[in-house]
């Protein structure tokens, strides 16, 4: 049987080559990026035997619908703290259980983000698919850094997005890689160097941005320049975003338009019958925009918890806000990804991996961060892109090792293990800041610190 | 030019096709016990004439005299060995301070060359993990020791910057010098190697700098006000555990070069290189005997250099971080400079990379993390911060080196930069001398920017 699917594949791969209708079938995988493709691996295929009992016409259809939005992924079992957690808000529990609730709460809705994202892709076509599937691949990130900054907690927003890029860089590419090379051992283990590079461009360039007004911040005080007004550090981040935008853009016109052949994934043939085939919508159009809405509003819900909490919790657990920032919040949010890229990897398709994590680091790095510097220009928020020496000096060094760690195009777990250890050095060095007398105001204490240095 | 000769000569007694049989066929455990290390230095080796030894008439010292030969002339800086004595000499008949300094400096050279040559011959009896790991751990046998003694002395600054030294010289002196005579000697040659090899050295290498520059970014991050912390001993304590994790690694790249991917570490094929390592030229008791006696030695000389290099700084008008970071380095690796660059001369570009590239991630990853770890044992408190100039030099070198050796050939230019990178760090150690207080200025001068972080975070 595997001989026959064998030679049906490759009978199919000659169709495609000698047929002319072979851009059309192409045309149609556009909108399926490594991203979702990841994500599509923690689905499950719903089981409709229960629901075809059910007498009622209609009311079968609604429970169809019901069953593919909340029940067909397999981190159906954490929707539970979703309540919890907003049962735990309104009977006053205490501030850190409504903090970690909403946490894990925020895991499976932002699966779940990612598959109605890719329902809706279905109806729209590849560009918009493509540019929908770009925006709301880290919507839980967005609404997180968009929270914080409306309540002014500016160091939260700007730990939690580095934190994203470190966890994405380090943490969910080193595992992948690690635990990849140790199931693959032996195996030749390759991946397309092209899509990294593009990748590895544009996270340096994201590097120098994050590093001008760090750096013109240093020379000033250290009396190598001068400036006209205090300010000189936030028009330049503000500059910044604007030309990282620019670059975010002109990457999703390259990505969707011009060089799609570049970010097309690996064939993936031996999936399992576990996973569905996303090229078919399971939910209608307007039914999958309503849940979008619903969700998205879910995860602001948590999102808001988690941002005003997370003093409570960091002194209860007398860990820093930067810590819970950089560390906890990123594994939280990027779980998903995370055990989609662990999944390819095992699987030998790095490239859906390398896909999935750069990919996402990319997008915080150049979307979402200067996304938010512009948003918070536009609410009179001054946050700038001068995220502090340690926490740029780390950005930095990830970005470098990730690069010369993607250079040859094959893999080993030892390249993995590296990444990883990086992790572990930057978590350790994140918790070692931790102030035990007064966590409360830690972030407070930040922000004061480096608005009265630029005065 | 002799090696050559001999290579030729020893090539009818075994051709190249045995010796790849050799390392393939029932002797394969030995060939994965030779690195690219031991067998660079093999380079410096001559086969040791026995025919004088067998004019010996009482039958009982003849053997005797043979393991005499082997051990001390069987190398071509044997020349240098009159240094040793003579420094114990020059130390007990108050020479010069200076004198003791130079002498036991040349004197630690040809140590360095026989000790990798004895713990090599005890890897033949012992198999090749033990051997590996036994090679792994010997290899910068010198650097070790010359470090803990620094250590207890309680001069830190010596051993940061030694260390230190030996990476850059490594990657930068080694490597510099090996690319450009190979380059002018074979050019026009295509000059391959295997960037495997380099890349995983180049990631752990990389590891490294940030768990160097994680403690001295955060000292500048608190003295800026960025962060507080909450005792002055954080930096310390994020040494100390960034040292663990680095001492991890360094496991995890043993077990990756000797089980589980020892094909990307095997050299290549050596067609011509005449000496046959295979055997065993010692027993196994007798190899230990040496390899305790020349340790002790070393021990010896490094205690005396450690010990005379302030004086030696004052007289000279050097200071003593130019002379850790620059001379001592030198020193310290000049047979596996010499072995690097005869195999660079014959277009063995792996083993070449092999000696410089795992030479420094040995150091980076394994030396400094022990250091720091049997100084937190000592009650010594040694940090991984290296201060600004030093641990930019040590990233800058470690970008450069990467970024050379990312197309998997050579030629001269390659080599030339990195010199010449060499240079420019050696004459920024070397403008950076204290005139006027030479004797502990260094240490004074590393001790003064911690007291006033201590003090702001007080």
């Amino acid at each position: 049987r595997v001989g026959m699917a064998e030679s049906a594949a490759a009978a199919a791969a000659a169709a495609g080559l000698l047929e002319p209708g072979a851009k059309e079938v192409a045309a149609r995988s556009l909108g399926r990026t490594a991203h979702n493709m990841s994500s599509s691996s923690l689905r499950k295929k719903s089981d409709l035997a229960l629901l075809r009992k059910v007498p009622c016409a209609p009311l079968r259809g609604l429970l169809d619908n019901l069953q593919q939005v909340l029940l067909a992924t397999k981190l159906v079992l954490l929707f539970p703290a979703v309540f919890l957690a907003l049962a735990a808000r309104y009977f006053d529990f205490g501030q850190e259980w409504v903090f970690v609730l909403s946490l894990i709460g925020l895991v499976p809705l932002a699966e779940r983000l990612s598959f109605l994202t890719e329902q809706v892709a279905c109806y729209t076509g590849p560009t918009v698919g493509g540019l929908l599937n770009a925006t709301f691949g880290n919507v839980t990130e967005v609404i997180i850094a968009i929270f914080a900054l409306y309540e002014g907690k500016v160091v939260v927003v700007k730990c939690s997005l580095l934190g994203s890029i470190l966890s994405n860089l380090l943490l969910v590419l080193g595992t992948s890689l690690f635990l990849g090379g140790l199931a693959n051992l032996g195996k030749y283990q390759p991946y397309d160097r092209m899509q990294a590079d593009v990748s590895t461009g544009l996270l340096i360039l994201g590097a120098l941005c994050h590093s001008l007004p760090l750096m013109l911040r240093y020379a000033v005080s250290s009396e190598e320049h001068t400036i006209v007004s205090w300010d000189a550090g936030l028009e330049l981040s503000r500059a910044c975003s604007v030309v990282m935008l620019l670059a975010y853009v002109a990457y999703l016109f390259f990505q969707l338009k011009t060089h799609c052949q570049l970010f097309e994934p690996q064939e993936v043939e031996d999936d399992g019958d576990d996973s569905v085939s996303q090229d078919e919508a399971v939910l209608g159009f307007s039914s999958a925009i309503i849940w979008l809405g619903v969700m998205t509003l879910m995860t602001a819900v948590l999102s808001e918890f988690v941002v005003s909490t997370i003093e409570a919790a960091s002194k209860s657990w007398e860990l820093s806000v930067s810590f819970i920032s950089i560390i906890l919040i990123p594994i939280v949010g990027n779980a998903a990804e995370h055990a989609g890229a662990v999944i390819f990897a095992f699987k030998n398709k790095l490239d859906i991996t390398l896909g999935v994590s750069l990919g996402s680091a990319t997008q915080i790095s150049m979307f979402v961060v200067p996304l938010s510097v512009l948003v918070a220009w536009i609410m009179g928020v001054p946050m700038d892109l001068d995220f502090n020496l340690l926490e740029t000096g780390c950005l930095f060094l990830a970005i470098l090792v990730t690069t010369f760690t993607l250079q040859d195009g094959s893999s080993h777990y030892l390249k993995g293990l590296i990444l990883l250890f990086c992790y572990i050095v930057i978590a350790i060095c994140f918790f070692v800041l931790r102030r035990r007398g007064s966590g409360s105001n830690d972030g407070v204490g930040m922000g004061v610190a480096s608005n009265t240095r630029r005065i | 030019m002799s090696t050559m000769e001999s290579g030729l000569l020893r090539k009818h007694a075994s051709d190249a096709g045995g010796l790849r049989a050799a390392r393939t066929g029932p002797h394969g455990h030995s060939a994965t016990a030779r690195t690219a290390h031991s067998m660079s230095a093999s380079a410096l080796r001559k086969k040791s004439d026995a025919s004088l030894v067998r004019k010996v008439p009482f039958a009982p010292l003849r053997p005797l005299l043979a393991n005499l030969q082997e051990v001390f002339l069987g190398t071509k800086l044997a020349v240098l060995f009159p240094a040793v004595p003579l420094a114990i000499a020059a130390r007990y008949a108050h020479f010069g301070q200076v004198w003791v300094f130079a002498l036991s400096l040349l004197g630690l050279i040809p140590l360095a060359e026989r000790v990798s040559f004895l713990t090599e011959q005890i890897a033949i009896y012992t198999g090749p993990t033990v051997g590996g790991l036994l090679n792994a751990t010997c290899g910068n046998a010198t650097e070790l020791i010359i470090a803990l003694f620094a250590l207890m002395q309680g001069k830190i600054e010596v051993v940061k910057c030694s260390l230190l030294g030996s990476v850059l010289s490594n990657l930068l002196l080694v490597l510099g010098t090996s690319l450009f005579c190979g380059g002018i000697v074979n050019l026009g040659v295509d000059q391959p190697y295997d960037r495997k090899q380099a890349d995983v050295n180049t990631g752990l290498l990389i590891l490294g700098v940030l768990c160097q520059s994680l403690p001295l970014m955060l000292r500048y991050a608190v003295g800026a006000g960025e962060h507080s912390v909450a005792a002055d001993t954080t930096g310390l304590v994020l040494s100390r555990a960034c040292s663990i994790v680095m001492l991890l690694a360094y496991v995890a790249y043993l077990f990756f070069q000797l089980k589980t991917h020892t094909q990307l570490f095997e050299p290549q094929d050596i067609d011509e290189d005449g000496e046959d390592q295979e055997e065993a030229v010692i027993g196994f008791g007798s190899g230990l005997f040496w390899l305790a006696f020349k340790t002790v030695l070393i021990a010896i000389l490094s205690e005396f250099v450690v010990g005379t290099i302030e004086p030696t700084s004052q007289s000279w008008g050097l200071s003593v971080s130019f002379i850790s970071i620059i001379l001592l380095p030198i020193v310290g690796n000049a047979a596996e400079h010499a072995g690097a660059i005869i195999f660079a001369l014959k277009n063995k570009l792996d083993i070449t990379l092999g000696v410089a590239l795992g030479s420094a991630t040995q150091i980076s990853m394994f030396v400094v993390p022990l250091s720091v770890i049997v100084a937190w044992i000592a009650g010594i408190q040694m940090d991984l911060d290296f201060k600004l100039i030093e641990t930019g030099s040590l990233f800058v070198s470690v970008i450069v080196t990467s970024f050379t050796l990312q197309d998997g050939t050579s030629h001269y230019l390659k080599g030339i930069l990195l010199l010449l990178c060499y240079i420019v760090i050696g004459a920024c150690f070397f403008v950076t001398r204290q005139p006027s207080s030479h004797a502990n200025g260094n240490g004074a001068g590393l001790a003064v920017p911690t007291g006033t972080l201590n003090a702001q975070v007080a």
